[in-house]
């Protein structure tokens, strides 16, 4: 058995998937994948990842309601997520005004620098 | 030569001709009866009046009965010896009704009976048939009159004064009409016995019931043949009512003047012959006519659209142009909401009432609105285009990381998918430029005139084959007839393209069955509406609030978030919007509405030579 940390990856977009999938798999982790925030959620409550990287802008359930729903399932509330979004930062106001839940535990806007992604992803992994 | 008469023989031929023809030549009637009541004498003119008397009653031939009257005079005369004079009635020889006077005179013999009356008949009917009317015309006129002498007491009056005041003659006029103790200041009677002349003046009467009457009075002396006079007839009419009526006429002159001297629509009117006769401030300042200037009917006609004054004159009820084209008096043409009504009376028509209302400022607020939501959509469109790219930019660099990463580890596979990464990503960077330059270059909106149910009929026959495929129920409906309208078919037809084929894709992304998606076109009010309807996945709150502003997709970077941008675009263009109704999982209704007043005008080409 893998002793490595998972973390679930949600994205719409294929090829950036696959970047997000072979960077965190080249640095030592195991990695779960949904391409849209319903899958998100069922494949968070099933493999119990220990990191969630989220997108935003997606089909089906965008990656705010996704979040919200994640905060607000005691089972997964306390694992940390990060959010990686090419959308501008208007966002961010909503969880100060809208979310009635704590602000995710990072935020990182595409294109993202690599080297800062895994260290805060191996920082939050380490608490 | 005149024969002198005889005067010898005179008193016998006197006596003789008193005797046998005096009877005969006098005016008046006479008659004798006995005390049987037979006719026993009657002279010529009696006959003339009455007809044939011998071997008959009196009360036949004067009364036309069989009978005695019930009250007979000529019975008291036989009793008494009383001669009597009486005012009758009874039928002349032709069964004519007549008045006469009836003198009854006994006939006493020598030993002092009375066997025979003397009847004198004067014929009044005419006499008394004019009274009569005067008394009529006295009572029915519709106005007061009263007699008045010296002192100022009322001598008669008539009905309609008695009907007001009662019974007032005998008293003093200030008095009976006005309940004061003296004569008034302003008395229009002494007027009259002061100087004989026929006066006028105003009066005010007050009824013992607290009545208010206002009354317009005329006193003219009754003189006798001499010129003298004792009385002064006073005739007043009551002008109450006409007060009243001015009254209320003032009130409502004022307020309709206020009305059109403050409007801030312009107010205009003309006479039966077309001649100005209202120009409110507003309207000259809207037509550039100075104060007081008049406008003639020439330049009325030629500020008008064409043929507007006839059309209005000729029209049962009122024209509304809601977009006309006018001209100030200078001729600068401008655009204005404008109504006409025809000025009716009893007696045809009086003329015409207009009112204008100045679009220049609607017009610049619309034009101010429009380029401030382009500005707006400007905006959101820089926003999301650098969504699209920030995405781009990651796949990019996750393209060179795949490539680097699989040289550094010599991995072929992953070297091999790292080009490919960054190959398919140059290529929609060229895609997605040449997208958006076409959308913000557009090209202009070129409409002519044709039947918009049709452009949704070729949108849902485009889909057909691709929806069946799919398992997806398409369906095209037209309600009620609608008119051709000035439409850019190509780009209509783009915007349903999107709107369907975004149904299709929801559809396909939804998780019921029984896929459906519908297309409406109806018209509402003069405005023609497009409906497009899926009952696919529908759209949350942050999906539909972005959905027509910025490059927004849900379908990753497959869509370009182009379609519905560019349908708005041109819905704009056409004067319209579009609406969204949408709730998730149950579906989402796309509306476009197009105001026919608002659809572009037709662009004339000139046939090419």
């Amino acid at each position: 058995m893998s002793k490595n940390k998972k973390i679930l990856i949600i994205e719409d977009e294929k090829d950036v998937l696959a970047y997000f999938e072979a960077l965190f798999q080249d640095n030592g982790y195991d990695t779960v994948v949904a391409e849209d925030g319903v899958k998100g959620f069922e494949l968070a409550k099933s493999e119990k990842p220990d990191l969630i990287a989220l997108d935003v802008t997606m089909p089906k359930q965008s990656g705010l309601k996704t979040y919200r729903l994640y905060k607000r399932d005691s089972e997964l509330k306390h694992i940390p997520v990060i959010i990686i979004t090419a959308g501008d930062d208007s966002f961010k106001l909503i969880f100060d005004e809208h979310m009635e839940v704590a602000p995710p535990e990072g935020i990182f806007d595409k294109p993202f620098d690599p080297h800062k992604l895994l260290k805060a992803v191996a920082e939050l992994l380490s608490s | 030569m005149t024969r002198e008469p005889n005067l010898a023989t005179f008193p016998t031929d006197f006596n003789k001709w008193v005797n046998t023809r005096l009877f005969d030549v006098i005016p008046l009637g006479v008659a004798v009866i006995d005390r049987k009541y037979d006719l026993v004498y009657a002279n010529d003119t009696f006959e003339q009046l009455f007809g044939s008397w011998k071997n008959r009653k009196c009360y036949s031939v004067y009364k036309g009965k069989d009978s005695m009257c019930a009250y007979c005079e000529s019975a008291d005369t036989f009793k008494d010896g009383v001669s009597r004079v009486n005012e009758e009635s009874g039928y002349d020889k032709d069964g004519r009704y007549i008045s006469y006077l009836q003198h009854s005179t006994p006939i006493v013999d020598e030993s002092g009976h009375i066997p025979y009356l003397l009847h004198v008949f004067t014929n009044i009917t005419e006499a008394t048939q004019i009274r009569d009317e005067h008394q009529i015309l006295f009572d029915q006129v519709p106005c007061n009159i009263l007699l008045l002498d010296k002192n100022f007491r009322i001598v008669k009056v008539n009905k309609q004064l008695k009907d007001w005041f009662g019974d007032i003659e005998g008293k003093h006029c200030y008095e009976a009409l006005k309940g004061v103790e003296d004569k008034c200041a302003d008395c229009t009677a002494r007027q009259t016995f002061a100087d004989g002349q026929i006066q006028t003046g105003y009066h005010v009467w007050k009824s013992k019931k607290g009545k208010t009457f206002h009354l317009h009075v005329i006193t003219i002396p009754l003189r006798r043949k001499d010129g003298s006079f004792d009385l002064v007839l006073e005739m007043a009419v009551d002008v109450t009512q006409t007060l009243n009526l001015q009254e209320r006429l003032k009130f409502a002159n004022t307020f309709l003047e206020t009305i059109i001297s403050t409007s801030m629509d312009g107010i205009f009117a003309v006479d039966d012959k077309w001649r100005v006769t209202i120009f409110n401030p507003s309207a000259r300042k809207f037509f550039k006519v100075r104060d007081k200037q008049v406008v003639s009917r020439e330049e009325l006609v030629a500020m008008l659209p064409e043929g507007f004054l006839t059309q209005v004159s000729e029209w049962p009820g009122h024209v509304y142009l809601p977009e006309a084209e006018v001209k100030t008096i200078k001729g600068e043409a401008f655009p204005v909401r404008l109504v006409g009504n025809k000025l009716m009376a009893e007696d045809g028509t009086i003329g015409m009432a207009f009112s204008v209302q100045d679009l220049r400022e609607i017009k610049q607020l619309e034009k101010d609105k429009i380029e401030a939501e382009r500005l707006a959509a400007v905006g959101h469109t820089v926003a999301g285009l650098s969504h699209g790219i920030k995405n781009l930019i990651t796949a990019l660099e996750g393209g060179m990381y795949m490539l680097n990463s699989g040289l550094t580890k010599g991995d072929i596979e992953r070297i091999q998918k790292g080009m490919e990464m960054l190959v398919r990503n140059i290529e929609r960077i060229s895609m997605f430029v040449k997208a958006f330059l076409s959308f913000s270059k557009g090209r202009q909106i070129q409409a002519k005139i044709c039947d918009p149910a049709q452009i949704a009929k070729e949108v849902v026959e485009l889909y057909s084959v691709k929806a069946e495929e799919l398992d997806i129920k398409l369906k095209n409906e037209t309600i009620g007839n609608i008119d051709p309208a000035p439409i850019d078919y190509e780009s209509m037809h783009e915007c349903l393209t999107n709107l369907v084929g975004n149904a299709i894709d929801a559809c396909q992304v939804s998780d019921g069955p029984g896929c459906l998606v519908t297309v409406k076109t109806f018209e509402e009010y003069g405005t023609i509406i497009y409906e497009v309807t899926d009952n696919g996945c529908g759209m949350d709150y942050e999906v539909k609030k972005k959905i027509f502003t910025t490059f927004f997709t849900t379908k990753g970077l497959g869509g370009f978030g182009l379609g519905l941008l560019m349908t708005k675009k041109i819905v704009q263009e056409h004067g319209g919007r579009i609406y969204l109704e949408s709730r998730p999982g149950e579906g989402t209704t796309f509306r476009i509405s197009l105001p026919r007043r608002h659809l572009p005008k037709i662009i004339e080409k000139k046939a090419p030579n």
